[in-house]
């Protein structure tokens, strides 16, 4: 009897004990370099706490603790030591120079998790298991607004207020800039440091040397800019935020803000520790997954500087734009040896006009130099001409041919400093021990699949010529992706497939592309720089030309039906990006659907409606999935 | 489906070839002369980029839009001016004639390229010569398709065949020619002005050239891009020795080379296939090479007509 009861009552103790435990509230304490409402970095996480503590039931579900103000890092740290000594569940280091001291007293609180922002290291090389980090990609945004920026200005002259060249701000002004030289070559940018993040009378006094060199748009980040804006509504300026929605207190001056979210990440960070995961993830706010938004003031924003800005959103979230987190110190000089010529419509031209983009985009020659050798038919020639640029001291070289590759593994170890880039290839010659060449690929045959689907249905006589160059590479696997893309939309369809067996005689791919039309075929595709005497010789028989490499849509804007186009910029971007923080070498870049590496350019054929859905649902099955275009041909 | 039948086949690839071996006939009929003279032009290449280039440019809206037999005069001009630069390098100046065709070559491809590159700046396309139907004649089954809805400047090419073959063997311009080519010692003895004759011919061959590069870019494709000719002008000029200097086995070489070579891609086309395995591109592509080779070894050529001083500059006195 006595036992029986006093099992009840435990029974009954323990039913209680986790019933007050899953009670207990979720407590997270932050501990940020400045105050809960500075408009800014810090206000961004406090109000995404805010959030997130509302959609889990208010106070009583989470209970948020939070030191501000905390620039000095030791004071910060004991602030930090002081809520895992407290039990908090989830201990914020809201600061890049929290990091060192952070790392130090995680190990002695195991139970305990920590998250670190701007930051993308876990301390899992050093064997910490309870640490997140955090970051913004605030270049993105920075971009968003440069764009718009470089469109509003109308006496051509920006002005930023950076506040130390570091961290996020630093992303977010490197962004602005591309985006301003994107949208506007010509436009002047002022950037001054006031070498702090608080000091508003300082953030003032730059804004107004900038109005007074005739800045009428005007950025910046921190806490400090508060005073910036001021004097930028004072002199009948505009602002662009980042970081926090800036717009409250001067809806008449703020265009728009680029807003931090961080309440997916506090979300998903708060799941996995619930389900016993206390670190390990490295969180990213970008425009592609909804990280960073933008909020309006009431300044009325010209139609196309919104559709500019829209777009640009919606090309940096697919990948086709880049703008760059870090910018090269001085000149950054670029080489490339190519087989064919710039303006070949084709392989070398879609390499080219990705320099000359970024190259605007970075602020043109001074910033970026483009040399180029074209034509290098012949490998020997090629070899050294890659060498010649490599000893002249070029930052990056690009071997733009399968067949350098062989030369370019010999020379690459004389020069260990510079960063070669070979194409099309995925081989970096990570396994010779080479550590300085990049490798670079597109997977033409998921476009060369799209343009087959469409190039089915748009057939009359059910008849499609190929003219290829020779069956290798790039062009192959394009060849192959279009056959399996009609097999699909029109098994009927009969294929003429037949090799020029030369990249360049425009006379040879008008006479192939003539012997399919007499054939029947009324429409045709094919690859490399020859391919202009075919288009010519369908346009003249009234068919249609699907391309691809570059867009060629240009002269023969009535037979061109799409060109699928090599998006190099994102890879260009990427690998400056790399040897800016000094990897110059070891990845493996590849074009694809999904990373927005391939992309469609059309001419002004009007395109079916069915075979538009077609194109569009097979792109959705590409990028998922769900089709898996072959590179290879069954015998 | 709509296979063709196989005669349906060759007619097409029949008419096609002959367009395709109008360039070749061009060139190679001016280089009969050169050769016949006694000058081996290795330029020919050169020109015709030239030819091509410049032809095309003038026609398109880039340029001047001008009719497309303006571009001819202009490509005849062009190609006689380089015809005459060459003359004065091989013939004055006593060049070595193969290495300073091969610089002509050069240049042409160069040159070509860099006013392509400065005035055109990229892929160039133009409204030139048009299909001219042979009222009546065109209308012939088959027959019409090959040789009656041709351009103009292919019936010239096969118009030339005849009267070059005349020229050569019934004028007395035709007889310098020879006499020069095979003993300019003699002709010279005999009054000809042997430099005169080598200038003439060079002048001729260089136009030649250059219309045979505005075949292709205004007539052809017409289309120009840097390098668009491809070797051509090295397959005309080793047409010439396959025909053994005679206009008529000339264009028989022509139309053998144009016939396989477009018979291949037919064979590509429709994915020929030996003992149930297809043939690669490659081996394929290989064919017309390989053909003209073969007939060059195997056909007896029982009246070869090298002239003899070919390659050798002729200084008075010295022979």
């Amino acid at each position: 009897m006595k036992k029986r009861a006093l099992i009840t009552i435990l029974i009954a103790l323990f039913a209680l004990a986790v019933v007050v435990n899953a009670q207990a509230p979720f407590r997270v304490a932050i501990v940020a370099p400045s105050s809960v409402t500075d408009l800014a970095w810090t206000q961004a996480m406090y109000d995404a706490l805010g959030q997130v503590q509302e959609s889990m039931g208010g106070e009583g579900a989470m209970e948020i603790a939070y030191t501000e103000g905390m620039f000095d890092v030791t004071a910060a740290a004991q602030a930090l030591r002081d809520y895992a000594e407290d039990g908090y569940n989830l201990v914020i280091a809201h600061g890049t120079q929290y990091g060192t001291s952070l790392f130090e007293l995680a190990p002695d609180y195991p139970d305990t998790s920590f998250a670190w922002g701007t930051a993308s290291d876990t301390g899992a090389g050093q064997g910490l298991t309870n640490v997140f980090a955090y970051e913004a990609s605030a270049e993105e945004g920075g971009y968003i607004n440069g764009v718009m920026a470089g469109l509003m200005t109308e006496s051509g002259v920006v002005g930023i207020v950076g506040p130390v060249p570091a961290g996020d701000a630093l992303l977010y002004i490197n962004g602005f800039q591309q985006g301003v030289h994107a949208s506007n070559p010509g436009a002047q940018i002022l950037l001054a440091y006031t070498g702090s993040f608080g000091d508003t009378a300082a953030a003032a006094e730059t804004a107004q040397t900038q109005i007074a060199g005739g800045a009428d748009v005007l950025t910046g980040s921190a806490q400090q800019v508060v005073g910036a804006i001021d004097a930028a509504q004072t002199a009948g300026a505009v602002w662009f935020g980042t970081q926090f929605d800036q717009s409250g207190n001067w809806a008449e001056t703020v265009v728009s803000s680029q807003v931090f979210d961080w309440t997916a990440t506090l979300e998903d960070m708060i799941a996995q520790i619930q389900s016993g995961t206390l670190g390990g993830t490295a969180y990213n706010l970008t425009l592609a997954n909804g990280g960073l938004t933008f909020a309006y003031g009431q300044v009325a924003i010209p139609d196309d500087v919104r559709a500019a800005a829209d777009q640009a959103v919606a090309d940096v979230a697919a990948g086709i734009a880049y703008p760059l987190g870090g910018l090269p110190e001085g000149q950054f000089r670029v080489a490339l040896v190519a087989p064919s010529s710039v303006t070949d419509l084709a392989w070398t031209q879609s390499m080219y006009s990705a320099l000359t983009e970024m190259q605007q985009q970075l602020g043109g020659e001074g910033a970026m130099e483009i040399a180029y050798t074209e034509g290098m038919f012949d490998v020997t020639a090629a070899a050294q001409a890659l060498r010649d640029y490599a000893e002249d001291g070029y930052d990056l070289v690009l071997a733009h041919g399968t067949q350098y590759g062989t030369s370019l593994f010999e020379l690459a170890p004389d020069y260990p400093e510079t960063a070669f880039a070979w194409g099309t290839a995925t081989d970096t010659g990570a396994d010779q021990g080479l550590t300085n060449v990049f490798a670079y690929e597109a997977r033409a045959e998921e476009g060369g699949y799209i343009n087959g689907v469409v190039a089915g249905l748009m057939t009359e006589s059910n008849v499609i010529g190929i003219v290829g160059p020779v069956p290798a590479g790039d062009a192959l696997l394009y060849i192959n992706g279009f056959q399996q893309g009609v097999a699909a939309s029109n098994p009927e369809a009969q294929i003429l497939l037949a090799y020029t067996g030369s990249f360049g005689d425009t006379a040879a791919a008008a006479e192939t592309a003539q012997t399919q039309i007499a054939g029947g075929a009324d429409v045709l595709t094919g690859s490399a720089q020859q391919v202009v005497g075919a288009i010519d010789a369908i346009q003249t028989a009234g068919g249609y030309w699907f391309g691809t490499q570059s867009d060629q849509s240009a002269n023969w804007p009535d037979t061109v039906v799409a060109s699928q186009v090599f998006n190099w910029t994102p890879v260009v971007g990427s690998m400056i990006e790399s040897i800016v923080s000094g990897s110059v070498g070891g990845t493996a870049y590849e074009l694809s659907l999904s990373n927005g590496g391939l992309t469609f350019a059309y001419g002004q054929v009007e395109i079916p409606e069915e075979a538009r859905a077609a194109a569009d649902q097979a792109t959705t099955d590409i990028a998922s999935g769900a089709i898996v275009v072959q590179q290879e041909l069954p015998e | 489906m709509n296979n063709l039948n196989i005669v349906q086949i060759g007619a097409e690839a029949l008419a096609l070839a002959v367009l395709f071996a109008t360039p070749f006939l061009f060139a190679a009929l001016g280089e009969v002369f050169v050769q016949r003279s006694g000058v081996l032009n290795l330029g020919v290449e050169g020109m015709m980029l030239m030819g091509a280039f410049t032809s095309i440019y003038v026609v398109s809206s880039k340029g001047l839009g001008a009719d497309p037999v303006i571009g001819l005069l202009v490509a005849m001009v062009v190609g006689a001016l380089l015809g005459l630069a060459m003359a004065v390098v091989s013939v004055t100046l006593q060049a070595e004639q193969g290495i300073s065709g091969i610089g002509f070559t050069l240049f042409g491809l160069g040159l070509s390229t860099l006013l392509f590159k400065l005035l055109a700046g990229g892929v160039i396309t133009a409204r030139g010569f048009q299909s001219l139907y042979i009222p009546g004649l065109s209308d012939i089954p088959y027959i019409g398709k090959i040789l009656f809805q041709q351009n103009v400047l292919t019936y010239l090419a096969f118009a030339l065949v005849p009267i070059s073959v005349w020229v050569l063997n019934k004028t007395t311009w035709g007889l310098q020619i020879r006499a020069v080519g095979q003993n300019p010692a003699a002709a010279d003895a005999m009054g000809v002005n042997v430099a005169r004759v080598r200038y003439l011919t060079l002048i001729f061959g260089g136009m030649m050239a250059g219309v045979a590069g505005a075949s292709l870019s205004i007539a052809a494709l017409p289309v120009f891009q840097e390098n668009m000719t491809e070797g051509r002008g090295f397959i005309a000029v080793a047409l010439v020795y396959f025909g053994g200097w005679s206009p008529w086995k000339v264009m028989g070489g022509a139309l053998l080379f144009s016939i396989a070579n477009n018979l291949q891609y037919w064979a590509q086309n429709y994915n020929l296939q030996i003992a149930g395995s297809p043939i690669a591109p490659n081996l394929l592509l290989m064919v017309p090479y390989v053909l003209t080779i073969l007939v060059l070894v195997f056909a007896r050529q029982r009246r070869r007509q090298e002239p003899a001083a070919l390659t050798k500059p002729f200084t008075r006195g010295e022979n």
